[in-house]
């Protein structure tokens, strides 16, 4: 076709899997943290709205968990489009995907922190 | 050979030209020690002169004898039947999976063996290096400077089996990529690991590990291929780092 | 698609004759990946009960508590540690630790999260 290149689009290379693989380990690491804390050492597990709201005022929570939705998003959006790659798609169709994906990752990422800043100023 | 005979059916693909696939059933008396191959072509033989199927050595060393037997990739020189059916049992036999089928039993192995040669691979290798570092040493008098035949027969049954060629036929492969493995390990060319550092390369396997388990000649492609990640990882690593390792190109 | 041939049937991934636990734990992470970002979509939507306040948030815990959304909740962690311990596994293998005794080590880590799924339910369903 014209204007496409004779390399292919990049499929999934080296540093896309390092990135999928390295992030799956991290989000093991913190999910553990992240289930341990909001479910087992926060007071009331935080089952009410004022014991979210005081949660979130200790200044290392939202920065674990702005961290921890980044590597979430990041593994399972890598993952989706890992699964996407074996139906073959065409460079054309994989352009579509890798926006949608890139669009979608990034607002899930924005609403996230949005939530999170949301819910510390609540408590400042 | 055991006297006792066997009546068998024999359920074999057949494919000419454009024209869609169907199977043809042939009884068959046979003696169960022998194998697959052998009832095959007394098929040829006595049954159907058309059928097309590809045979060389008999004895595992040439690889042309690669089939699906009951679903599962096998060396159909070595397959007993006794040990893939029984008396008045069915036997079904179809080309190998993921090669586009030439004639019947007959499959296109032309790309394979372009990618083998690319991955520069060698049939003979010392013998310190042909086998798998955590095998049983297999012969007697080791520092002797001698060489063999390579344990990989190129009979294509891993790339058969699996499913990441089954969905992509740009992907190398595990045949190909124990091949470079292989040859990396003796010539560190590092023009080979450009080769299977890439997209269809070491990153596509999915690690369902089908390929080591069918290999009728202990290559252990699964093994290799991680081997081979691992060994790509580390020269990127390298790379970027800026220690500089004189690259050689053959 | 692409030059296959030989039967490309689908549904050969699924053929239990001959598949190895490789397979079978790849198509188990893809199914578990599946459900985990659908969770992942709703565990945002559901969190934005938050923004709303106290009343919204405390009534949608009240929701939580039914017996619905707690199986749910099981379905979900037991997706996670399959999902989270296969991932292990395949982590170490590309790297090369444990390539050769794949079987028992996929069978160990299913068997950690069969246990960590018991646990979860007896906390879950069986305390108060």
């Amino acid at each position: 076709m014209i204007g496409e290149s004779s390399k292919p689009k990049l499929r999934e290379g080296v540093w896309l899997w390092l990135l999928k693989i390295i992030g799956g380990l991290l989000v093991f690491v913190v999910l553990g943290i992240h289930f341990v804390i909001n479910h087992l050492v926060a007071p009331g597990g935080l089952l009410s709205y004022q014991d979210v709201i005081n949660y979130y005022k200790v200044p290392i929570v939202p920065i674990m968990e702005i961290g921890f939705l980044i590597f979430v998003v990041s593994h399972c959006f890598l993952g989706l489009r890992s699964i996407l790659l074996d139906l073959n798609p065409s460079d054309r169709f994989l352009n579509w995907i890798d926006g949608i994906l890139l669009v979608g990752g990034i607002g899930a990422c924005i609403y996230g922190a949005w939530l999170i800043i949301l819910l510390t100023s609540r408590g400042a | 050979m055991s006297s006792t005979k066997w009546t068998i059916t024999l359920n074999i693909s057949r494919q000419k030209g454009q024209e869609p696939r169907k199977f043809q059933t042939f009884p068959l008396e046979v003696d169960p020690d022998e194998y697959v191959l052998d009832a095959v072509e007394r098929v040829w033989a006595f049954h159907d002169r058309s059928l097309c199927f590809r045979h060389a050595c008999h004895h595992s060393t040439c690889g042309a004898c690669g089939m699906l037997v009951n679903g599962v990739e096998k060396l159909t020189c070595i397959t007993l039947i006794r040990s893939v059916t029984k008396n008045g049992g069915i036997l079904k036999v179809e080309p190998l999976r993921n090669f586009p089928v030439i004639s019947d039993l007959v499959v296109d192995m032309g790309q394979f063996y372009l990618r083998m040669d690319q991955a520069h691979f060698a049939q003979v290798a010392e013998l310190d290096e042909s086998c798998l570092p955590f095998e049983r040493q297999l012969f007697a008098t080791p520092g002797g400077e001698y060489e063999r035949l390579v344990d990989c027969i190129e009979c294509g049954c891993c790339i058969s089996a699996c499913p990441g060629a089954h969905t992509s036929s740009a992907y190398l492969g595990p045949a190909v990529l124990a091949g470079i493995q292989h040859a990396y390990n003796q010539s560190h060319d590092s023009m080979l690991l450009d080769l299977a550092d890439h997209h269809d390369g070491v990153w596509r396997c999915h690690s369902a590990f089908e390929c080591t388990a069918v290999c009728p000649s202990n290559v252990d492609p699964a093994w290799r291929i991680m081997d081979l990640r691992k060994k790509a990882v580390v020269h990127r690593l390298r790379r970027a780092f800026g220690r500089k390792e004189a690259i050689t190109h053959e | 698609m692409n030059n296959r041939s030989a039967p490309a049937h689908f549904w050969r991934w699924f053929d239990p004759r001959h598949h190895q636990p490789g397979t079978w734990a790849f198509i188990l992470n893809r199914v578990t990946a599946l459900g985990l970002t659908l969770y992942l979509a709703l565990h945002l939507v559901a969190l934005s009960q938050l923004a709303m306040g106290p009343q919204a948030y405390d009534n949608f815990i009240v929701l939580a508590k039914t017996p619905v959304i707690k199986v749910g909740e099981m379905l979900v962690i037991a997706a996670g540690l399959i999902h989270g311990l296969n991932g292990i596994r395949i982590a170490l293998s590309s790297f090369g630790i444990g390539v050769r005794n794949q079987k028992q080590i996929f069978a160990g880590l299913m068997a950690v999260a069969a246990i960590g799924i018991f646990i979860f339910a007896f906390s879950i369903f069986g305390g108060a």
